[in-house]
């Protein structure tokens, strides 16, 4: 028996590499998927949905409408069920400028794509998967060239930790701060690194397993 | 009319990041159930807390780190199976909570502080003047204050409350128990919670002791009296029967010689006692004849497989009347409670603890 995790993500979940180009990414080895499934194990599969720029529920205007997270969501869920574990870790897009939103926002569109999967019901055998919202390290201040693109959202970024937890808890979804464990890069201020993506990878292995499974 | 789902959002759980105690209200049914079995054994899983909740791991998910915010639930090192993942235990905080226990015997009255796993932290007697009489409840109060004073501050803010184990019926000479119940929580401003003391003890054993781990057991308590409680399924059944039997300590004091100084020293904590001669073996003979028929005559109601001694009599004689309970009743094992420093008042202080964190 195979166990089927999905890791719904942005940049941060595609490997992108921080202060590059678009096209610069992480193996596969050294994304946070990859460390997660290769601590799993045998008997787990670790797909990952890392898309740069991708937001909880918004339309882009600028990058576009595919950057929307909530429309993509049902047909990945749809393409990859059965599966066992939804992985969130998404935010950080939603705190851009254009959009001005408060952190309380940000985990409201978090708690729609809860919402979401519960209807489809992607888990095996028709059943609810777990959830797991994962709340993105916070920004670090110098954000370097992207600063007019983000201007204020280093401070919201520290606040997203707690307004995801208790969106957690009144959804009833496991929940990981991943700024316990790790940090963004200087370089650009808001990507994780290549050790960061093995802390990361490293604590959600724990988490994962620490739900549960029978039999597994 | 909105739609709901995207209502605000409604923690199950009250939020609450200070540190300290959540308030009594707070404390969910399914939060209690998930602190009984961590209050019942030394360690569990998510896992094992949904087989045998049938909450789900979603839910468990939050109600654990819940407890673990609040500091009452800490997580072990994963342990790598033979087969299968690592698997994370669960475990109480021993710093997560205190509790003080208060046992009013005969002759003396027991104060002990026990940390969330039931270590006596402080322990304290206060002899009473006459026996049988007990009438000094502000003293009471002040040895409950110096028990807690003697706790970090950070950890008075976790006492969970104070549990009163009280004989029945009541001494001859004291408050009424709701009075002196009234009393304490006004004086202290904690919970107090009552109870029969050798339920209590029963109680403590169950939570802390040898029991910890035991569904059912029949439990005694060897003290001026002989008492006996059943425990089924966690519960203490028929908690407060007067019932008891004179083949205890006081038993023994009479058989000696009257003025006999070695009479004071069998109410008091020692290794051992002193040689007594044949009035110690005819007690001791009784003394397990009636442990025996006690257990004989319950075995045929019920299958059980543990009798519990608790007492503050030297352990090594306590070890005897269990070897002879054992040679009569091989299908029982019975074995000393480990409680033995004050099993009162270490069960009374395992009232609060099963009073406001497991279900009942």
């Amino acid at each position: 028996m195979t166990r089927t995790v999905l890791c719904f993500g942005d940049s941060n979940t595609h490997g992108q590499i921080p202060g590059r180009g678009p096209l610069e990414r992480y193996a596969r080895g050294q994304r946070w998927g990859g460390v997660l499934e290769s601590l799993l194990g045998p008997g787990w599969q670790v797909i990952e949905e890392g898309l740069s720029g991708r937001t909880t529920v918004h339309d882009d205007p600028i990058e576009g409408a595919l950057k929307n997270g909530r429309t993509y969501l049902r047909p990945c869920l749809q393409s990859h069920t059965p599966l066992d574990l939804i992985i969130i870790m998404l935010g950080t897009n939603d705190l851009k400028r254009r959009f001005n939103m408060p952190p309380s926002e940000v985990a409201m569109g978090i708690g729609c794509l809860v919402h979401d999967i519960r209807e489809l019901s992607p888990g095996p055998a028709g059943h609810d998967p777990e959830i797991m919202i994962v709340a993105p390290p916070p920004m670090l201040d110098d954000l370097r060239e992207w600063e007019s693109i983000f201007s204020g959202a280093q401070e919201k970024s520290r606040k997203l930790a707690l307004e995801f937890e208790i969106m957690a808890d009144s959804l009833e979804a496991h929940f990981f701060d991943a700024g316990m464990v790790c940090q963004c890069s200087p370089a650009d201020g808001f990507h994780i690194d290549e050790e960061a993506h093995r802390q990361l990878g490293d604590a959600l292995a724990q988490e994962v397993l620490a739900i549960g499974w029978a039999d597994a | 009319m909105p739609d709901m789902r995207f209502a605000p959002p409604n923690p199950l759980r009250i939020a609450d990041r200070a540190s300290g105690l959540n308030s009594l209200s707070v404390r969910s049914h399914n939060e209690r159930l998930v602190l009984s079995l961590l209050l019942q054994n030394e360690a569990t899983t998510r896992l094992e807390i949904g087989e045998k909740t049938g909450l789900s791991a979603q839910t468990i998910s939050v109600i654990v780190r819940s407890l673990e915010q609040e500091g009452l639930v800490v997580r072990g090192e994963a342990q790598k199976g033979r087969v299968g993942p690592p698997t994370t235990p669960l475990m109480l905080n021993s710093e997560g909570a205190y509790s003080v226990g208060v046992s009013v015997g005969y002759r003396n009255t027991h104060i002990v502080v026990v940390d969330f796993i039931g270590n006596v932290q402080h322990q304290r007697v206060m002899p009473h003047k006459t026996a049988d009489t007990f009438d000094v409840p502000e003293a009471l109060a002040l040895e409950i204050h110096q028990a807690i004073a003697g706790l970090s501050e950070s950890r008075q803010g976790r006492i969970a409350g104070v549990g009163l184990a009280l004989p029945t019926p009541p001494i001859r000479s004291g408050p009424d128990h709701d009075v002196l119940h009234r009393y304490l929580e006004t004086e202290l401003g904690l919970p107090v919670f009552v109870q029969n003391d050798i339920t209590a003890a029963a109680g403590g054993e169950s939570l802390f002791g040898a029991a910890r781990q035991l569904q059912d057991f029949l439990f005694f308590y060897l003290g001026a009296r002989l008492h006996g409680r059943l425990v089924l399924n966690h519960q203490i059944y028929n908690g407060n029967s007067p019932l008891s039997y004179d083949v205890g300590v006081l038993a023994l004091e009479r058989a000696l010689p009257a003025g006999d100084p070695i009479s004071a020293k069998l109410w008091e904590q020692h290794p051992s006692w002193p040689p007594m001669g044949s009035a110690f073996t005819d007690w001791q003979q009784a003394c397990a004849e009636s442990l025996i028929k006690s257990t004989q005559a319950l075995l045929q109601f019920i299958e059980l497989k543990t009798v519990l001694l608790s007492s503050f009599v030297p352990p090594e004689i306590c070890t005897t009347l269990c070897k002879l309970v054992r040679q009569e009743i091989p299908s029982i094992d019975a074995v000393i409670g480990r409680t033995f420093a004050a099993p009162k008042a270490v069960g009374a202080a395992s009232l609060p603890f099963s009073s406001r964190f497991m279900v009942h």
